[in-house]
């Protein structure tokens, strides 16, 4: 009936479990989250693994907890759950925004964080530039032991993994005092995003910004921090004309991907844009609400 | 051993692997084909089912994961063919073309209506990113939907 | 006779009820027992010669229950040309094309056998545009163009040029010459458009008592019934089509598909063959709205009066003639169209390319030819300082005023349109650019269109119980028509309820030939002949009521479902009592209809190389849009959409709203945003939803909707087709707003966000054409008039 029909799926009840048959597959086996990306295989023309380890049925994978110090999530939650639980904070806005308006709400409802990090060959990944900018760690369970990396790590080195791993959790430490993401979809919605900037600050008393990140997304092949705009913002007021105008500057730094949907260009050129539209977003939620930094909702 | 599916509130047992999309299972072994195979990619919604009273993508679903789970299709929303609020106000809003998006769609508005009983214009544009119809522009259906937030409230729509 | 008035209604579809409970059986959902599946290998380089095609082995994998190649099916079949086989013989010509078919107990079997085909394809230099099909030396798609079997004579054909069709009236040379005339050049290109039906291509046929039948997804039942019949080498009255409901056509369905395919299985096989499309074959090989290039020139007094007017319209038709050898006859009647124009020359050529076949869309040719023709208009009227739309009001075609082919055109229509518009507008609250640093514009644009008549046959047979069964080969393509339109005009003429009336699904072996459900035609064709065909029995009925009562037929009226005399006291019968007697006395009754189009005339000696010279039924739009723009993005964003259609009279006014509002939303995902383009591979790079944008909810608006009526029809009640045409303008008037928005001078389509923001940043030069010769008569392969149909223009 479908190519899918001969293959083998496990559903583990525990971490160590999940671990131990990932170990076992060696590369004929793959961590099977929500699904949306691995069940798309016939659509890229690729061949599935022969066996599954799903990950739904390990409650300690969806599980969320939010402190005033970070933030854990389970790497099975899913972008529907994270949009929920995160809500409402204002250094957590820009994963709001990241799980809340990406793809489609039947999709955001089944698409998980892990996949969402750990699929390799997907650029326009939402929750990546989103992590990345609030400085994000990653566990790693192998039946040998766990690991924590920072998710910079992580992306560099996830590629040439050896199989067997599994990513249970993500730690999000609460450093930033406001964040925000601006998304370029070519239609208002449901399409990939062409490009992405995700930034994070944290101010001082005098409102200067004390610490910031800022992260770029779907513009090349994987997210990465934009460290010398980060460095512009520093010791400045949150002004989105002047982030954007250097933005501008530095954006010969940035090569473009090529897409059918998108030329490499683009995706550089709006860039200043989305830019001033996160500085934007994070002036505003600073006149409405508390003007210091604050972590509860 | 078979797969055991709860699907319209009856057990049925398939010899597919526990890999298979869900949507191929309901239409090629249930004969439930108002589930529609469109994109197969996650994007158009044709292919929705309720899974506990939640919309999924069939075509996304290995189908050995809702093993124990209540699956809804759209047969199962109206049984014996009595049209539901929102269906009924489908009709009457003269919405229907070619009618292969509309399962999907009903999944979709039924799940938005329970939600949320004053669902806003933009509210049900937001429901629908997931839903694409090529034959009627939308705008009856979401006047249809927003004719059923408005005169019905959240109990006619928790039926429908 | 039948009172107009009573075929009016807001009759809601039958269909709908089982369409939203997921009952409905689409052609897709059918799995008869015994079935087998069917799977299409094809070639994946654009050009080549087939050098090895070796199925033995696939032959004998599992499940595997015929094979079938290019032998199997020798014939070539065309539009005007049969240039096309169904498989590759011993060239491929476009990445897609079919090199063998394979049926198989299961899906998985026959995609694991078709693997096991083994083939050898030598590369070939290909041609994936029409700038390298144009080139001098450019190789040929067709090699062998010139023995080819011509089925309609009279276009000019040579090496890549397919086809080639022109239109001359007047003296054009003599009205640029004049000193008082400002020249105004343009130049634009449009990409391709995918239909995206949401139900795929798909078939499935059975060899039943010796005869083929196929159920099929289709709008043109007996294409498919005498195309199949002509490939398989079988006679045509052999085959049966049957139609199931059909999840969208647009087009893509008016062609001959895959129903060869699955028919050579079966015969092969001897069982039944399911074969459909998967997504991404459709998204590869639909035959797409042809992507085009065109150059227009006028000369235009400084007072507004247009002169002259010459066009070069290059339409790719892919590997194969297709409908775009027919559709080279449109660019008289579209871009030809709108205006007053004193002396014209057009030429239309369609050009082969190693690309995937194109074919038939709502509004084909239209849609572009519109979009050239009106941002051509705005052109002009900035050219002579004149407001485009006073310019338009000026020159817009009006009783009297002649057609590029000569054709007198009957009425002033577009004029109170655009009035018509102007009131619609009004009511429309004021735009009020925000601080949103976007830029604002607005347009308004006009658009001629036609109906598609053609052979068409309607029987109705009353039944005794006073309902009536209307047998056509109609096909419910998701318009409405054969669930609204057609019962409503039945239930009209016998005066009962349209409910009573039963439309019998389309079935050749049923209902007498037909051209097919598209060009707007069902209404109109389908809809004169089931008039006829019910006229006729109320004669019948009639005549039996007057000699039950003894009176005079014309004493009696049809009306309530009763034959009665008029007055108070309501003394008649009911129409089953009526129906009953007859049938007792002389037999059911019965009543058949045929119509076809009385073929308006044209100039002698304008048209060259067309199938049709002049339009029957012209159909009139007016459309206005809103729109904002963002620099810094290049997004474009519709506002406001105002619709002032040409309806003849709505017998269904709400069925023809949501075609004007679907029609207007899929112009805007052409407008804006659905983009095909060709890799170097020669493929088609949009595989999927992903990267095909088609308009979802939150892209669109509610259109504004105002139908004119009364325009002159030679339709049944003066009805006109009204489903094609809300696609006609769409492009156009998106395209006249962004540029008032901009100032760009807009030249292609779609308006992407990345093409918009290369204008804006201006980066992108104004498009020229190195393969469009600077004088129009060096893009002739004869001079107008000297073409022979026999094809030796190369
Ligand atoms: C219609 C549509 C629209 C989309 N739009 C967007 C969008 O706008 N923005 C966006 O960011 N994404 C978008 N996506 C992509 C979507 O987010 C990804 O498909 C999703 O994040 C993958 O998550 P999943 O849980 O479904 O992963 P799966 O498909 O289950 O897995 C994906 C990959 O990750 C591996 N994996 C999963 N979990 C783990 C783990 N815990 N440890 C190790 N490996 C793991 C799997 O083995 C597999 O290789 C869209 C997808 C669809 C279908
Ligand atoms: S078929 Fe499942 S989303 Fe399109
Ligand atoms: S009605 Fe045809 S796709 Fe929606």
């Amino acid at each position: 009936m479908s190519i899918f029909s001969p293959l083998v799926l496990h559903q583990p009840a525990s971490i160590s479990e999940a671990v131990a048959l990932l170990a076992a597959g060696g590369r004929d086996c793959a961590p099977l989250a929500g699904g949306t990306w691995i069940m798309r295989a016939p659509i890229r023309h690729e061949a599935p693994p022969p066996v599954f380890v799903s990950l739904s049925k390990i409650s300690a994978l969806s599980a969320i907890a939010i402190s005033e110090e970070r933030v854990e999530l389970g790497a099975a939650v899913t972008h529907a759950a994270l949009a929920e639980a995160v809500a409402g904070y204002p250094d957590l806005q820009v994963l709001a925004e990241a799980a809340g308006r990406s793809a489609n709400p039947a999709i955001r409802a089944t698409a998980t964080i892990g996949g969402n990090l750990c699929t390799t060959s997907f650029p326009a990944a939402d929750l990546l530039p989103a992590l990345l900018s609030l400085d994000a760690e990653v566990d790693l369970a192998r039946s040998q032991g766990r690991e924590r990396l920072s998710l910079e790590v992580f992306l560099e080195r996830r590629a040439a993994l050896v199989p067997g791993w599994l990513l249970t959790r993500v730690v999000v430490p609460r450093e930033a005092g406001r964040s925000a993401h601006a998304r370029l979809p070519l239609r208002k919605a449901g399409d990939y995003p062409v490009a992405i900037v995700s930034v994070a600050i944290r101010l001082c008393e005098r409102d200067r910004v004390t610490k910031a990140c800022v992260a770029i997304g779907a513009v090349e092949t994987v997210a990465r921090r934009w460290r010398s705009l980060e460095a512009v913002l520093l010791g400045e007021p949150v002004d989105p004309e002047r982030a954007g105008a250097a933005a501008e500057r530095l954006l010969y730094e940035i090569t473009g991907r090529e897409g059918i949907e998108a030329p490499g260009w683009y995706r550089v050129h709006v860039l200043p844009s989305l830019v001033r539209r996160a500085m934007a977003g994070i002036a505003e939620s600073l006149s409405s609400g508390n003007s210091r930094p604050c972590r509860s909702p | 051993m078979p797969l055991a599916l709860t699907v319209n509130g009856e057990v049925r047992l398939s010899n597919a692997g526990p890999m298979t999309p869900l949507l191929d299972i309901l239409r090629e072994e249930f004969q439930l084909t108002g589930a529609k195979p469109v994109c197969r990619e996650g994007f158009c919604g044709a292919c929705m089912v309720l899974r506990d009273g939640r919309p999924i993508l069939s075509c996304l679903t290995p189908a050995g994961l809702v093993e124990g789970s209540d699956i809804c299709t759209i047969e199962g929303l109206s049984p014996g063919g009595t049209l539901t609020p929102l269906q009924d106000a489908l009709e009457s809003h003269d919405a229907v073309q070619c009618g292969m998006c509309f399962p999907g769609m009903v999944i979709t508005l039924t799940h938005a209506l329970r939600r949320t009983h004053d669902l806003t214009d933009a509210e049900v544009r937001q429901a629908l990113v997931g839903n694409i119809c090529r034959c009627t522009g939308y705008e009856r259906i979401v006047a249809a939907a927003l004719a059923i937030a408005a005169a019905h409230g959240p109990e006619a729509a928790r039926d429908g | 006779m039948v009172d107009p008035a009573d075929t009016v209604m807001n009759f809601r579809r039958r269909d709908a009820r089982d369409k939203l409970t997921g009952r409905t059986r689409f052609t897709i959902d059918r799995f008869p027992a015994g079935l087998l599946h069917g799977a299409v290998l094809r070639a994946g380089v654009a050009s080549g010669i087939l050098r090895k095609l070796d199925v033995s082995r696939a032959a004998t994998m599992p499940g595997v229950r015929a094979v079938v190649t290019a032998g199997d099916a020798p014939g070539r079949i065309g539009i005007g040309i049969a240039d096309h086989p169904l498989f590759v013989v011993d060239r491929v010509r476009y990445h897609g094309e079919p090199l063998a078919a394979i049926a198989a107990d299961t899906f998985d079997q026959a995609q694991a056998a078709l693997a096991a085909i083994v083939f050898d394809i030598a590369p070939m230099p290909a041609v994936l545009d029409m700038e390298a099909a144009l080139a001098a030396e450019a190789p040929l798609v067709h090699p062998d163009w010139r023995s080819y079997e011509v089925l309609f004579a009279g276009g000019a054909r040579g090496g890549n040029v397919a086809w080639e069709a022109t239109a001359v009236r007047g003296d054009v040379d003599a009205a640029f010459a004049r000193p008082d005339v400002t020249i105004v050049d343009s130049a634009f290109r449009v990409g391709r458009q995918n239909h995206v039906a949401f139900e795929p291509r798909a078939a499935i046929a059975a060899f039943e008592d010796g005869r083929l039948h196929i159920e099929t997804s289709t709008q043109v039942p007996w294409t498919v019934r005498n195309g199949t019949a002509r490939l398989l080498g079988i006679r045509a009255s052999a085959v049966r089509v049957t139609v199931p409901p059909v999840g969208g056509g647009f087009g893509l369905k008016f062609d001959l598909a895959i129903e060869p395919f699955a028919a050579l299985l079966a015969r092969k096989s001897g069982r039944p063959v399911r074969l459909v499309n998967s997504r991404e074959e459709e998204m590869l090989t639909c035959l797409f709205r042809e992507n085009a290039e065109i150059r227009i020139r006028s000369a235009v007094t400084k007072a507004g009066e247009i002169l002259g007017r010459e066009a070069v319209v290059l339409m790719d038709c892919g590997a194969y003639g297709g409908e775009q050898i027919f559709l080279t006859t449109m660019t008289a009647h579209t871009l030809g169209g709108n205006y007053r124009v004193g002396a014209t020359r057009l030429v239309s050529r369609a050009i082969y390319t190693n690309t995937a076949p194109n074919g038939a869309f709502r509004a084909c040719n239209g849609v572009y030819n519109t979009f050239a023709l009106e941002r051509h208009t705005d052109e002009i009227a900035a050219a002579i300082g004149m407001d485009p739309l006073a310019f338009r009001r000026r020159n817009v075609l009006g009783d009297g005023a002649l057609g590029a082919t000569g054709q007198i055109f009957e009425g002033d229509v577009l004029g109170p349109m655009l009035d018509r518009m102007a009131e619609l507008r009004a009511d429309a609250p004021d735009l009020v650019p925000g601080d949103d640093g976007r830029l604002y514009g607005r347009a308004t644009t006009v658009g001629t269109w036609f109906v598609f008549v053609g052979p068409s046959a309607a029987t109705v047979n009353m039944n005794a119980d006073g309902s009536a069964t209307l047998v056509t080969s109609g096909v419910e393509i998701g318009s409405g028509s054969t669930m609204q339109a057609l019962p409503q005009i039945v239930a009209g003429v016998l005066g009962i309820r349209p409910d009573d009336v039963v439309v019998r699904s389309a079935d050749t072996d049923a209902a007498g030939y037909d051209v097919g459900v598209g060009g707007g035609r069902t209404t109109v064709s389908l809809g004169a002949a089931s008039l006829k065909a019910a006229t006729e029995v109320r004669g019948k009925l009639l005549a039996v009521a007057a000699a039950m009562m003894d009176v005079a037929p014309d004493d009696l009226v049809m009306r309530d479902g009763r034959i009665e005399r008029p007055g108070a006291n309501r003394y008649g019968y009911s129409i089953a009592e009526v129906a009953a007697r007859a049938q007792a006395l002389q037999g059911p009754v019965a009543g058949t209809g045929a119509f076809t189009g009385q073929g308006v005339k044209a100039m002698v000696g304008c048209a060259a190389g067309h199938f049709l010279d002049a339009i029957d039924i012209p159909v009139f739009a007016v459309h206005d849009c809103d729109v904002a723009v963002d620099r810094e993005t290049g997004h474009v964003e519709v506002l406001g959409y105002r619709v002032v259609q040409d309806v003849g009279r709505a017998l269904n006014p709400s069925a023809v709203g949501g075609q004007i509002q679907g029609g207007v939303v899929q112009g805007l995902g052409y407008a804006l945003h659905e983009d095909v383009t060709i890799g170097s591979d020669g493929c088609v790079r949009q595989s999927g939803f992903e990267t095909y944008r088609l308009p979802l909810a939150g892209d669109v608006v509610p259109v504004a909707i105002s139908l004119y009526e009364g325009a002159p029809s030679s339709g049944p009640l003066g009805t006109k087709g009204a489903g094609e045409v809300p696609i006609l303008n769409v492009g156009a008037t998106v395209a006249c707003a962004v540029a008032n928005a901009t100032g760009l001078r807009v030249q292609e389509l779609p308006l992407t966000p990345p093409r918009v923001l290369e204008r804006l940043l201006g980066r992108k030069p104004d498009l020229a054409f190195p393969h469009i010769a600077e004088r129009w008569a060096d893009n002739l392969l004869h001079p107008h008039g000297q073409s022979t149909g026999s094809g030796d223009g190369g």
